[in-house]
């Protein structure tokens, strides 16, 4: 609780301030916007008494010069029936609000625009004066305080490392820092660490509303995070933001868009998808463009469209035709809540690999047809060796048993079959093998079948083919066929199941029916005079069996033969591939090499992203009334809301024009949100502490001659985050010590005049980081698919879906935070916790709390429990375990305090051995010192390590 | 619990006393009045009737044409074509083309001496539905179990917003200082569709959120147990080093926060104990267990199985502990109690969700533990102050469904989703038994006081001390309310003792 006595004090400041110098905006403005507008607003359909006082004009009225206008007559009446706010509003005008409204209609109630509304002014600084130090010491003066004094140098790379990076700095570089001293530098260092954009681009990523899955009853997977990489990088390159705004509201809609805009633009295909059975697709996709139209407006103009879907902002001027005027603007894009369209968008390493692999296969290909002097007579000299086209020889039939059919043979070998195909048939065919040969392959032909006839499927399914061995006198011998291979084969129907001894499935090959086909088989040994006799198994039906097909066998080696399935050489083919030396080898490679760009390329995550629909299925965008999108009114085209006027001549009507009115320099809104949401990351809240509504009904910024010298900086500076970052952080309103002093909290209880450094927990991510990284476990990897750390069984247990949680193990067990698999329906516990979102909608701060269930946390997570095994493990002593973490050393009672922890601890576990074997294998090791684990535990729970200092 | 810990309220206090942006100054001013006052604006907080809450949830939605709405006409209609006029402009989820018309599948009685038409189903609820008020008359605007659970719970079909036990959390606050203010107990398998964003927080903070305690034989509460090897002695050492080392931080830095962090970390020493202890229904007396069917310890294999449905058995104890567990739970002050019971979709298109087969197992699992709490609860005088509210998010078709099979086959019996008419009761504190609201002659539409889902929320916060046309939350540029922001949910004053 505040000290009584501050709140005095404070209350007697504002009532100073209100008399001084009365401004609209600041003072009268939020008055009349919480207590008035809701009925005497923007909103036609909800205003009383036909009296709106958001405009100096509608005010008119009421305002009427005199000794008692009507409004002060109003608010000051005794009379229940007069007095406005009604009594039953729920809203009551205070004494010094009365006063305020008094005074100010009093000066003739000047109206003023909105403050927000209007553009930024440059502002004036003294020459030199630190901008930022200027304007905050001049307005601690005014209530008689002064910046604390900066903080101590371990304190301060601790803070710089934590709020640029996320992840707090190593006792090395503390070192180094407590030695040169030099901020810049080391900022410079921080702000080029990969870290830097992991740790920002969460900032961006709870805006975007980014999750792994889609929401809703089924919430299954989504492969989305290629978009959150694209985000990691574009802050690490440092990506001016008006680009960064381009490339995720209309890559695609850039001329001759790369990879890498169109990824960009799965920015707002985060949006949920319902694939619940029975559900209306078109509701969901107009929930999604609704969430598009009011992310865009939170996130880039801090303003909150979205109760005007359903009716007239009650509070800012925008009107339902507004919303849907703008909301065409998105109405426009293919995606309909059924997951498509996306794209396959390769990480830069596959994309490396896949160039590196394509240029190999190039090259090696070049050299295959390459023929050396010695090629024709090694060539000619292998093809009289086997003689000319003698790979195969064609069997004669001896005999054969059917059920239905009866076949034929041809001079050249080729087997018919006589008359109509019937439906089915098992074939027992006896075949002559040559003689004083000894045959290594089995050759199975199917020619194409006469087209007409009974059956249309020309497909053919071998179900079943069976191999034995007739020598006079002897019993059948079976033969195993082996090595099975076919030019092609169907999908389920592969040539081994022809031989796999079921006839579930065998070799077929729709939907390839049209072409001729070959099987080869080899003897598992070869096989020398006697006759063949083949079972062929087609009971299939439809009448799936050969028509016209051949049988041969080979003498050959197998390995010539294998390029038989496929190249269309002929002998050379064999020869070049399979015989040759020198191109073989090459041959085998470039196979290899085939295999492996397949596989990279099967490996290519495909992203939803956003893609304009063809001029012919444009939609009709129509006002939803109240919101509901079964009931559409008026036809309404792509514009702004009449508040900001038109798109700048020149701009596109799409998306694409959106976006860059969005960083257009005369739009008063844009920079200052953004300036304002960077600075409530370092500083804990904001300039405007409602980063997200900068509306009528927003708070008035704390300073508004910063924000706009901020907002101004931002944009000539070419939009860079990290330089203004750096103007920032080497502010000495940015390094002061954050020590509350009894004077300081009275005057400035909340920090809001910036009176000292801002000192409040860290975010949900940066708690798990900081564990890891002081205990050395974390994983430095940048980017990838997003991992699973541990987490309770059975905390997954969504409707209809097949998909589990599995503990990482190994390197993924200790990534950061971000890339922690987000579910919606079921957030990873540890960090929702802590405050983390479920990226369900887009979220402009976190607020942030203090409760036990975050205690358990880290103190019983096994993520936690790890950390401090791993911190005991390095702990060279105490002292150097509590630096590890804090950065700065123990005062000599703090570490006193833990030795006394120790003590205690070690006597316990001496006592207790069994206790310390748990413990240990609680905190994932085989050994160690269960006394130093639990200080360890100690150390990573403290209020200091949990804080930002 | 002491989730109302005043500095986490500090920390976002600009965000819960509306603005009136005279710079901070009048601002925090204002909000010490304002808490003086009871936390919020003038005429929020209004007289209680219930203390607590136990909301009873039937995920997926029963059939009220099975249960509750004992229709002849229908009956005689049974088999033939649904007519046109029911059809025409209609979405459905499953329904294909003309379904037929499927009259009560159970047989009908008068109960108690109010003489309320309950089917055969659930004996146990017809033994206290004297003590119940049936309303017939509800309706909604949402056909898919997600979006329609997150209407009901957090007045707003898309995800994202405050769950209704958040509100209440938010407005009252927990009586225990050492329990959470919002529980979460689900049972039948799986969590219910629109998963954990029915006890979300949403843009409250998520000190507000429910908290789902788990029953399946691990911790009740996520990392509520200290690892292995680390005993309580053990634990409340390391805790005594840690609160001294904060004790410096503080007076070395002096940020409030600090004491803060130092009282939240003995709350959850405390938590260790009173969680678990409140959660063991084993120490309940044996007729008090058998009054609900309960049996302490059973961890029911549904819990792990991917289809749960199948392997349904109407002896399965898993609601009735839970139910057992529900009254421990406002006996000790928590305001907030949720069930969640899945498997309720009797669509009849896959085995394990007819209304023939399905049904019956389901009602045996939840009316003997339904009595049983009534009765409980009675005895203990707890009823005059718990609200129980029992129902699904939508109702269920008088017509078949049809998309699998198109005539009635054993095990098979199925209806679609219904939202224009559903049943849902509500008993305890603040309402008077007996019935509210009728369907037409077949239930389709209703008949007489509709009750939309917006009422029903109108009327349980009505029911707590809650104005529910005043108690709202600035965000995103309006005052946020559970009830939406049109006036249309009133609170139903028929139902109101």
């Amino acid at each position: 609780m505040f000290p009584r006595s501050a709140l005095v004090s404070v209350l007697v400041l504002s009532i100073a301030g209100a008399n001084a110098d009365l401004d609209f905006n600041r003072d009268v403005r939020p008055i009349l916007s919480a207590n008035c507008f809701s009925c005497h607003g923007p909103d036609q359909e909800a205003r009383e008494g036909k009296l709106r006082l958001d405009t100096a004009e509608g005010a008119k009225k009421a305002l009427k010069p005199g000794d008692d206008p009507e409004l002060i007559h109003r608010i000051e009446t005794d009379d229940e029936d007069d007095l406005m706010p009604p009594p039953d509003s729920g809203h009551q005008l205070t004494g010094a609000q009365k006063e305020i409204l008094r005074k100010w209609v009093t000066a003739g109630a000047p109206y003023d625009e909105h403050w927000s509304f209007q553009k930024p002014e440059k502002q004036v600084v003294p020459g030199g004066e630190y901008a930022i130090d200027h304007f905050v010491s001049k307005r601690l003066k005014e209530v008689g305080l002064e910046m604390s004094e900066p903080a101590d140098r371990y304190t301060l790379i601790r803070r710089l490392t934590l709020d640029l990076t996320g992840l707090p700095p190593t006792l090395e570089e503390a070192e180094q820092f407590q030695k040169s001293g030099d901020v810049k530098e080391l900022v410079d260092r921080i702000l080029d660490s990969e870290a830097f954009g992991e740790h920002w681009a969460r900032m961006w990523l709870d805006l975007a509303r980014y999750a792994d899955t889609k929401g809703y009853e089924k919430d299954r997977g989504r492969n989305i995070w290629r978009y959150r990489d694209w985000v990691i990088d574009a802050l690490n390159a440092d990506m001016p933001f008006d680009q960064f705004t381009t490339e995720q509201l209309a890559g695609d809609l850039l001329p001759n868009a790369t990879v890498d805009e169109i990824l960009a633009t799965a920015f707002h295909r985060n949006t949920m998808e319902n694939d619940e059975g029975g559900t209306d697709d078109e509701e969901f996709r107009v929930a999604a463009v609704k969430d598009r139209v009011d992310t865009t407006m939170q996130i880039w103009m801090g303003l909150t469209m979205g109760c005007a879907k359903c009716h007239t902002h009650k509070y800012d001027p925008v009107s339902l035709e507004d919303y849907y005027s703008f909301y065409a603007f998105f109405n426009q894009t293919e995606d309909a809540d059924r997951g498509s369209p996306v794209m396959a968008t390769p990480t830069k390493k596959q994309r490396e690999e896949i160039k590196d692999l394509e240029t190999e296969i190039k090259d090696l290909e070049k050299k295959v047809k390459e023929r050396p002097k010695e090629f024709q007579s090694a060539f000619l000299e292998w093809k009289t060796k086997i003689g000319e086209g003698a790979l195969w020889s064609p069997l004669r039939l001896r005999s054969q048993e059917t059920k239905a059919a009866e076949l034929q043979q041809r001079a050249d070998g080729i087997l018919t079959v006589k008359g109509e195909l019937p439906e089915k048939d098992t074939w027992v065919l006896t075949f002559d093998l040559p003689s004083g040969q000894s045959v290594t392959a089995l050759r199975i032909a199917a020619l194409t079948k006469k087209p007409g006839g009974k059956w249309k499927d020309k497909n053919v399914a071998l179900r079943e083919l069976t191999a034995e061995l007739i020598i006079e006198g002897e019993k059948p011998r079976k033969l195993r066929l082996t090595n099975p291979r076919a030019d092609f084969s169907q999908k389920g129907w592969e040539v081994a199941k022809a031989i796999d001894g079921s006839t579930k499935a065998g070799w077929a090959f729709s939907p390839m029916a049209a072409a001729p086909h070959v099987a080869v088989f080899d003897f598992d040994k070869s096989i020398a005079g006697g006759q063949l006799r083949l079972t062929l198994e087609q009971e299939y039906g439809q009448g799936l069996i050969f028509e016209n097909f051949k049988v041969s066998v080979s003498r050959l080696p197998s390995k010539w033969l294998e390029a038989e399935v496929d190249a269309k050489g002929g002998l050379e083919s064999v020869f070049v591939t399979q015989v040759y030396e020198p191109t073989r080898k090459m041959n085998t490679r470039v196979v290899a090499v085939r295999t492996e760009l397949e596989q990279v390329r099967r490996a290519i995550p495909n992203t939803p992203i956003m893609r304009e629909l063809s001029a012919n299925r444009r939609r009709v965008t129509k006002v939803h009334q109240r919101g509901n999108f079964l009931d559409q009114g008026e036809v309404v085209s792509e514009r702004l809301p009449e508040m900001f006027g038109s798109l700048p001549e020149g701009f596109p009507g799409n998306r694409l024009g959106v976006a860059r009115w969005l960083t257009h320099p005369e739009n008063p809104l844009t920079a200052r949100v953004m300036v304002n949401r960077i600075w409530a990351r370092l500083f804990g809240k904001g300039i405007v502490e409602t980063e997200e509504d900068f509306g009528m009904q927003g708070a008035v910024p704390t300073y508004p001659d910063l924000l706009d010298w901020l907002a101004v900086g931002y944009q000539e500076q070419g939009w860079s985050l990290k330089r203004l970052l750096k103007t920032i952080v080497l502010s000495k309103t940015y390094q002061q010590s954050s020590k509350v002093t009894p004077d300081r909290l009275a005057k400035d209880p909340r920090n809001a005049l910036l009176s000292r450094g801002a000192r409040f927990r860290l975010s949900a991510e940066m708690v798990r980081d900081q564990a890891l990284a002081t205990s050395g476990l974390l994983t430095q990897k940048l980017g990838g698919p997003s991992v699973m750390p541990p987490q309770p069984p059975g905390v997954w247990k969504s409707t209809y879906s097949g998909e589990k949680w599995k503990d990482a193990t190994g390197q993924d067990r200790y990534r950061r935070g971000v890339y922690t698999y987000l579910k919606r329906t079921s957030p990873y516990p540890a960090l929702t916790t802590f405050d983390a979102g479920s990226g369900e909608v887009c979220q402009i701060r976190r607020i942030r709390t203090n409760t036990p269930l975050q205690a358990l946390i880290t103190l019983n997570d096994p993520t936690f429990l790890e950390a401090a095994g791993a911190l005991s493990k390095k702990m060279k002593s105490l002292e150097h375990g509590f630096r590890v973490v804090l950065i700065r050393s123990p005062s000599s009672r703090e570490l006193v305090r833990l030795q006394a922890l120790y003590d205690t601890m070690d006597k316990h576990y001496t006592d207790t051995p069994e206790a310390a074997d748990e413990l240990l294998k609680s905190a994932g090791l085989k050994e160690g010192d269960a006394a130093m684990v639990s200080v360890a535990n100690v150390i990573l729970n403290l209020d200091e390590t949990l804080t930002k200092p | 619990m002491n989730f109302h810990y005043e500095k986490a309220r500090a920390q976002t206090r600009r965000h819960f006393f509306g603005q009136t942006g005279l710079g901070f100054g009048a601002l925090a001013l204002n909000q010490l009045l304002a808490e003086e006052k009871g936390g919020f604006g003038k005429g929020v907080k209004i007289p209680a009737k219930a203390k607590s809450i136990i909301y009873l949830h039937m995920a997926g939605s029963p059939s009220q044409i099975d249960l509750f709405e004992h229709k002849p006409a229908l009956t005689k209609f049974h088999g033939k074509d649904c007519p046109e006029e029911y059809l025409k402009g209609k979405r459905f989820a499953f329904i294909k083309g003309t379904p037929k018309m499927m009259g009560p599948v159970f047989d009908y009685k008068k109960r108690g001496e109010s003489g309320q038409w309950v089917s055969d189903l659930l004996p146990g609820l017809s033994s206290v539905i004297d003590d119940v008020c049936v309303i017939r008359s509800m309706n909604t605007d949402q056909f898919n179990h997600s979006p329609a659970q997150l209407l009901l719970q957090t007045g707003n079909p898309l995800l994202g917003y405050p769950s209704m036990g958040s509100w209440v959390n938010y407005g009252l606050g927990s009586e225990n200082k050492n329990l959470p203010g919002f529980v979460v107990l689900a049972s039948g398998g799986k969590t219910p569709s629109a998963g954990k964003s029915l006890w979300g927080s949403g843009f409250l903070p998520t000190l507000y959120q429910g908290v789902q305690c788990r029953t399946d034989g691990g911790d009740p509460i996520l990392y509520l147990s200290d690892p292995k090897g680390m005993s309580r002695e053990a634990r409340r050492k390391t805790l005594d080093a840690l609160r001294d080392l904060n004790e410096y931080q503080n007076q070395h830095i002096g940020d409030p926060e600090t004491l803060t962090r130092i009282a939240q970390y003995e709350l959850s020493y405390r938590m260790q104990m009173s969680v678990p202890e409140v959660m063991d229904i084993g120490k309940e007396p044996q007729h008090v267990l058998d009054l609900y069917g309960a049996k302490p310890g059973f961890v029911s294999n549904v819990e792990t199985a991917a289809d749960p449905r199948r392997l349904y058995k109407g002896d399965d104890p898993t609601f009735a502990n839970n139910c057992v567990l529900a009254r421990r739970l406002v006996e000790n002050g928590v305001r907030f109690v949720q069930l969640y019971d899945w498997g309720w979709d009797h669509h009849g298109s896959s085995p394990g969700e007819s209304i023939d087969e399905t049904l019956p197992i389901k009602c045996q699992q939840i009316d003997k533990a339904i009595a049983g709490l009534i009765k409980d609860l009675k005895q203990r005088g707890l009823f005059e102050e718990t609200l129980i509210v029992w129902g699904g998010e939508f109702g269920r078709t008088p017509m078949m469904q049809n998309n699998v099979n198109s005539t009635l086959k054993p095990g098979y019996y199925g209806r679609d989703h219904h939202p224009h008419a559903f049943t849902m009761w509500m008993a305890g504190a603040g309402i008077k038994p007996g019935a509210y609201g009728e369907t037409d002659d077949i239930g389709y539409y209703i008949g007489e006081n509709p009750v939309g889902v917006r009422d029903l929320q109108a009327t349980i916060l009505h029911l707590l001390g809650l104005d529910p046309h005043r108690f709202n939350f600035s965000y995103q540029g309006l005052n946020q309310r559970l009830i939406g922001p049109t006036d249309d949910g009133q609170v139903v004053k028929e139902v109101l003792s």
